[in-house]
């Protein structure tokens, strides 16, 4: 799925054009601050009203749990009223946010061209989950011989023990190109194997903060067996190959984690 | 020609991208030593105490390793090749 955060004066307007231009499933995500600040009654933790559409209601979601939930069956999720939200951004107007390097920007909806901004969205890293690489093997056309997932994901981790110094976040800078086409590689090794039907490998990039997830590698298979050994020979090969480096941020230091191992 | 370089290659340098006089028909040693004497900081990132790449650096010619690939430094460049230098790779124990 791709996801981008939509801000400026003419956001809402300009993703009707986008979701309207986009193929597949679209789903948005608004950030909205309640003019009340207040609740009015006590209210279940989710509520869903299912029929042949459906609406929910419910507390304590985050702007990341919704595009997480939009993630497995979603080709593009447009995200308003959030410029802190870690995603590529389209301007579209006014914004007094701080918008470090937009992949698209307009004056206003009317220069907007839609087919060329959702080409610049498609150019951008998809966003994935663990979930969405699951559901992804499952609609494979072999998932009919298929008997086992196996998947590995590897997330940031605060503390080695307890009196390690807490890790803030990593960051994570690829060989743009280089890195997509080696993880590609070893996709394509592993799929070649006896009983192994479909590999998904995905690596994020940019900042992450601990506590959050870093990269999957999803396995279908026919059997446990080797499901379970070509997740760990793809996640050994992934480190080991794949142009990514890793810098890591303490709460009292900086520095390239190859440089300590 | 063009060099890339990441992680600590590029801040010892202050730059992810180097260019160098080198150009079709030069060799990949030509490259090389024109990217050290631009940035003599990164020789002692890069070279061990013979003067030979160190171990643990890769260098990427069109995406290949051109010592295992190619003629290594004597392997010819041709026109918008891409040159890539970096550190390990991210690793992580196991």
């Amino acid at each position: 799925m791709y996801t981008v955060s939509v801000l400026g004066s003419d956001a809402e307007p300009t993703v009707s054009r986008l979701v309207e231009a986009a193929e597949g499933r679209v789903g948005t995500v608004r950030l909205e601050t309640a003019a009340d600040g207040g609740r009015t009654r006590a209210r279940e933790a989710t509520g869903y009203v299912v029929d042949d559409s459906w609406h929910a209601s419910g507390e304590g979601l985050s702007v990341r749990d919704a595009i997480d939930r939009l993630a497995p069956d979603h080709e593009y999720a447009f995200v308003l009223g959030a410029p802190e939200a870690r995603l590529p951004v389209v301007v579209a107007g006014e914004t007094d946010a701080a918008v470090g390097d937009p992949i698209v920007s307009v004056d206003g909806v009317g220069d907007l061209d839609a087919d060329a901004a959702l080409g610049a969205i498609d150019g951008t890293d998809p966003y994935e989950t663990l979930e969405s690489l699951v559901a992804a093997v499952k609609r494979s056309d072999k998932a009919t011989y298929s008997g086992a997932i196996a998947t590995f994901t590897g997330r940031v981790r605060a503390k080695e023990d307890e009196a390690d110094e807490r890790t803030r976040y990593l960051e994570f800078e690829k060989y743009d190109g280089v890195a997509e086409r080696r993880m590609d590689e070893i996709e394509s090794e592993l799929e070649a194997r006896d009983g192994i039907l479909d590999v998904r490998m995905h690596h994020r990039t940019g900042r992450i903060p601990d506590g959050e997830d870093i990269v999957f590698v999803v396995v279908l298979a026919g059997h446990r067996g080797e499901a379970f050994r070509t997740v760990e020979d793809g996640i050994d090969r992934l480190k080991a190959e794949v142009p990514l480096f890793k810098k890591e941020v303490t709460d009292e230091e900086t520095f390239w984690v190859h440089e300590r191992d | 020609m063009e060099w890339r370089l990441f992680a600590n290659l590029a801040e010892a340098t202050g730059s992810k991208r180097v260019d160098v006089e080198a150009g079709a028909g030069d060799t990949l040693g030509d490259a090389f030593e024109q990217l050290l004497c631009e940035h003599p900081d990164l020789e002692a990132i890069v070279l061990d105490d013979e003067g030979d790449l160190e171990d643990h650096i890769r260098l990427l010619h069109d995406e290949r390793d051109p010592f295992t690939a190619g003629e290594g430094f004597d392997t010819v460049l041709g026109t918008g090749d891409e040159l890539a230098l970096f550190p390990p790779v991210s690793g992580g124990r196991r």
